[in-house]
């Protein structure tokens, strides 16, 4: 390693947002409520470009929080807003918070946007994206995609399709593009300009039965278009696909991540691509670990791929004995720093670390 | 009800704690610490907040200092020696030992170096510390009749403790700075389910997360190792207790593993110092430690030796550990200025440095420095700074409440920070108030006494007998006599009460006279109204007695003619105090009339 630090959180979490003004949020997901949503300001230490020394500012430091009474299981900040958005169980609508640091460091509740049938549906994914307006992207299946102006609670789009199957993420591609990932590794594509039209699958081979998939993509605002960087696919055996959506009928890579068998089913699967590295990219949700790959050298052959780098810290700093092994339950990257992780267990750790390059 | 004034500090983490609290007419002074951003007279608490009239030794019980850091003891000297003082003053005995010498430490610091005037003197420190009691942990101290004390051991530094303050049924538990999670050579805070009516906390770091021990320690190994292996030296100024310890262990350890072969020194007046201490105040460390010692002197280390002021011209790489800890005299102000020049040193200042030292200009960025003589000193060397000091985070907080099971909680932090998160969060997880009081602000906290009162088991007996079944969750309502006698309550049936008074019991009867118009006989009037009453009572037992008289319940009528007049009857209607409302009901209905029909 390069940096490590090492945090404890209160209560586990399942998420790690980046919001406004470097600011990163964590939230509890226990069932039997009490659950705090937090946003942290990340000690000065990672917001600088250089490290520097020993310097006394290492921690985190808690700016404001709000409080839940259902688990949360997904959060977005929606960008040039004070706003923040949460998804989970027991239904598929959405809760909205308002964030305003300088007058209280409570997080309020603004209300929830409910949606049509929502009560016994999966927990809706989410997706936002910095344009101009206040556009939540959302729904637990592909019936129920619907993108809604959050600020005046307004319906904007409702997506024609039929199919009820379970989504396990959604994103904007840009400002009229979504692109939505199916449970069982489908990819569906919608231009919202056209409600009318149904949403278009992706033509991509298909995928082994059995399991299930994510996606990880780079946020709409970094890519420089719609089609400039491919789209990951990770399924819960840890079978890789990257797909390039101009030549979306043949994969661009595969490859199988050396990953141990699914145990505790693909909860916390998580794939996503490293904003700062070309080609590099993070899975975890497997084990107490986090493997980051380097694309740029795999091919089509789906061989089992060598990853640059395995963060252990999870597993290795662990209360030891008590219990399960910790899970790790989501990572996401510095949005500047080139190789800065972050990465959350099921034991309420939290990791940042930089690894270096051999 | 408890009252209570805080004076916070202002400005990052470095604060001035000052709390006075009125509890059951007695009031207790916590802390009277010094303001070290300031170099004005803003850096003393107002004392003028305190009583208008300015006894303070009249106003005050007593005055409670937390542990040996200045801003919680610094204005102790100033307070009972230049504004006047002259009451009992608690600490525990690690903090009455390490005080003073902190104290002149900082006087010296202030007076010699900067020129300052209006200041305690040397004297002044020593007569301060005459007026100091010394406790012990768990030992319960009587101040005077009413108020008494007790010490629960608090972590943070050597000798830093909460205090319980109790005067009758009431308390306040005040935490000075605590830690909940144990170090290398400090316990974690631990308090007893002692419910006081008030906990008074610190929050300042409260929403602090922590980066681990452990990720410090390797960044602080791995500086050391980088600048040894480059052939620099390495220079630590520590106070002698405490994190030295702590880092020795761990040099020790780290040089064991890598094999490393550099030369690691303690400068020999620290270690005395240091025996000493530890030798006194041995149970005031952890386990650790403790073992340790007994197990060896603290400094027989293998690689760590004991230092010599030549070794500092020595080539070659080194680490010393040198004093005082803020780089301002001594020894560790020598070596440092031999060693500034060279890029490849490095000094690591282990805790925070008061204003005018040397080691809290280089923190701040300074790196020409004018020493006597006018002459300027460049430093080259690196400076790095690494803070060890343990303060309770909002998760060690709520492990604090739910030890102590208090009824209210005051968060004292050290700026105007909204802190309205906590504040819920305390609510919420525990259903207490919780106060967070500005600068100079006065909250008042109510309390509910709890006054036990014993039950006799026959008046228990017979009133859970009555009525619907006893309910946990209902309060139920039960009738008796409470008997107050030296100082025990007891709740008995009044016929037990009479008994053990020895006093008769008076029945109170009531009669009153009813005039009806009938010219019948009396008994022919009692028939009408028996017949009337039973009518009408239909859910009360009416009879009509051989004698002639009725009775309704306990209630007795009776009829006679009237004196004077034989076509009015007079009935006599009679009953017992305890049958006032059927009485009265009775009263009004015969008054009332009787129906005209006959029987």
């Amino acid at each position: 390693y390069r940096e490590l630090h090492t945090f404890e959180l209160q209560a586990p979490t399942r998420l790690i947002e980046w919001a406004h003004g470097s600011r990163v949020c964590v939230a509890g997901y226990g069932q039997s409520g009490g659950n705090e949503i937090l946003q942290l300001i990340p000690p000065p230490r990672l917001q600088a470009k250089e490290t520097q020394g020993l310097c006394p500012e290492r921690d985190f430091k808690v700016e404001c929080g709000g409080f839940s009474k259902h688990p949360v299981y997904s959060l977005k900040h929606v960008p040039d807003t004070s706003l923040l958005v949460t998804s989970g169980p027991p239904d598929s609508s959405i809760q909205v918070w308002q964030v305003s640091a300088e007058d209280s460091d409570v997080i309020k509740s603004m209300g929830t946007i409910v949606t049509e049938n929502s009560t016994g549906q999966p927990w809706a994914k989410i997706a936002t994206i910095s344009a101009r307006v206040p556009w939540v992207l959302h729904g637990s299946t592909l019936d129920s995609v619907q993108i809604t102006e959050v600020e005046l609670r307004k319906n904007v789009y409702r997506a024609a399709s039929q199919d009820s199957e379970e989504l396990s993420g959604l994103a904007f591609l840009d400002s009229s593009t979504v692109l939505l990932c199916c449970a069982r590794g489908r990819l569906c594509m919608a231009d919202v300009r056209q409600p009318q039209h149904p949403t278009q699958a992706v033509p991509v081979p298909a995928v082994p039965h059995g399991e299930r998939w994510c996606m990880g993509t780079l946020c709409a605002a970094q890519g420089s278009g719609m089609g400039s960087q491919p789209i990951a696919r990770l399924s819960s055996r840890g079978f890789i696909i990257l797909t390039d959506l101009r030549k979306a009928s043949e994969p661009l890579a595969l490859a199988q991540a050396r990953v141990p068998s699914p145990g505790s089913g693909a909860e916390f699967l998580c794939v996503s691509w490293a904003p700062a590295l070309q080609g590099c990219l993070a899975i975890s949700g497997f084990d107490g670990t986090v493997h980051v790959y380097d694309t740029q050298r795999w091919d089509s052959s789906g061989r089992e791929a060598e990853p640059t780098f395995v963060h252990k810290g999870h597993v290795l700093g662990g209360a030891g004995g008590s219990g399960d092994p910790p899970l790790v339950t989501a990572h996401t990257w510095h949005l500047q720093k080139p190789r800065t992780v972050l990465s959350a267990a099921s034991d309420g750790s939290l990791h940042v670390w930089d690894w270096v390059q051999p | 009800f408890t009252a209570c004034s805080s004076c916070p500090g202002a400005g990052q983490d470095v604060g001035r704690s000052c709390i006075l609290v009125s509890i059951a007419g007695k009031n207790v002074m916590l802390d009277c610490g010094m303001h070290m951003g300031y170099n004005d007279d803003r850096r003393f608490p107002d004392f003028s907040y305190i009583t208008q009239n300015g006894r303070l030794t009249d106003f005050l019980d007593c005055v409670i200092i937390s542990h040996f850091h200045l801003d919680h003891c610094g204005a102790l000297p100033y307070f009972s020696e230049m504004v006047g003082y002259d009451g009992p003053i608690y600490m525990t005995h690690p903090t009455k030992a390490i005080c003073p010498i902190l104290l002149e430490d900082y006087r010296k610091i202030t007076v010699d170096k900067k020129g300052e005037t209006n200041f305690f003197t040397s004297q002044m420190i020593k007569d301060c510390m005459k007026k100091v009691v010394a406790v012990h942990l768990h030992q319960t101290v009587q101040v005077d009749e009413e108020l008494e004390i007790k010490a629960y051991y608090a972590g943070h530094v050597l000798g830093a403790a909460m205090f319980q303050i109790k005067v009758g049924c009431e308390s306040v538990v005040y935490t000075g700075d605590y830690n909940m999670t144990p170090d290398r050579h400090l316990g974690a805070a631990w308090i007893d389910k002692c419910r006081p009516d008030l906990l008074i906390s610190e929050s300042t770091y409260a929403t602090t997360i922590r980066d681990s021990k452990r990720c410090r320690e390797r960044d602080f190994l791995k500086k050391v190792h980088e600048t040894v292996e480059r052939g620099g030296k390495v220079l630590i100024p520590v106070f002698a207790l405490g994190r030295a310890q702590e880092l020795c262990i761990l040099l020790e350890t780290f040089w064991e593993r890598m094999n490393l072969k550099a030369p690691i020194y303690f400068s020999t007046g620290l270690t005395e110092k240091a025996n000493h201490y530890y030798k006194l105040f041995i149970t005031w460390t952890n386990q650790k430690i403790r073992k340790t010692f007994v197990q060896r002197n603290m400094f027989e280390f293998k690689h760590i030796k004991a230092f010599d002021r030549a070794f500092a011209d020595n080539p070659g790489p080194m680490v010393v550990f040198a004093t005082p800890g803020m780089l301002h005299a001594g020894q560790s102000l020598q070596i440092f200025r031999k060693w500034a020049g060279n890029e490849k040193n490095m000094v690591i200042m282990p805790g925070y440095c008061v204003q005018g030292t040397v080691g809290h200009k280089i923190l701040s960025g300074q790196r020409k420095l004018e020493m006597e003589g006018r002459q300027i000193l460049e430093v080259k060397m690196q400076v790095e700074y690494m803070s060890f000091s343990a303060h309770a985070d909002a998760k060690g907080i709520m492990q604090l409440i739910r030890q102590a099971e208090p009824r209210n909680v005051l968060l004292v932090h050290g700026e105007a920070k909204k802190m309205e998160f906590l504040k819920q969060k305390i609510e919420q997880e525990f259903h207490v108030n919780c106060y967070m009081p500005a600068n100079g602000e006065t909250t008042t906290i109510f309390t509910n006494p709890c006054i036990p009162v014993d039950i006799s088991l026959g008046l228990l007996k017979r009133e859970a007998a009555i009525g619907p079944v006893p309910d946990a969750k209902k309060p139920k309502l039960m009738h008796g006599t409470l008997l107050m006698k030296d100082n025990s309550f007891r709740l008995v049936s009044p016929e037990q009460a009479l008994k053990e008074l020895g006093l008769a019991e008076h029945q109170l009867r009531f009669t009153c006279r009813v005039h009806i118009q009938d010219p019948r006989k009396e008994h022919e009037t009692v028939l009408r109204v028996y017949n009337h009453l039973k009518g009408v009572l239909k859910d009360y037992s009416v009879q009509h007695l051989p004698d002639g008289s009725i009775t309704v319940e306990s209630i007795l009528i009776q009829a006679t003619a009237h004196s004077e007049d034989q076509g009015t009857k007079v009935l006599l209607v009679s009953w017992t105090y305890q049958d006032e409302e059927l009485g009265s009901y009775l009263t009004s209905l015969l008054k009332k009339g009787l129906p005209q029909s006959t029987a």
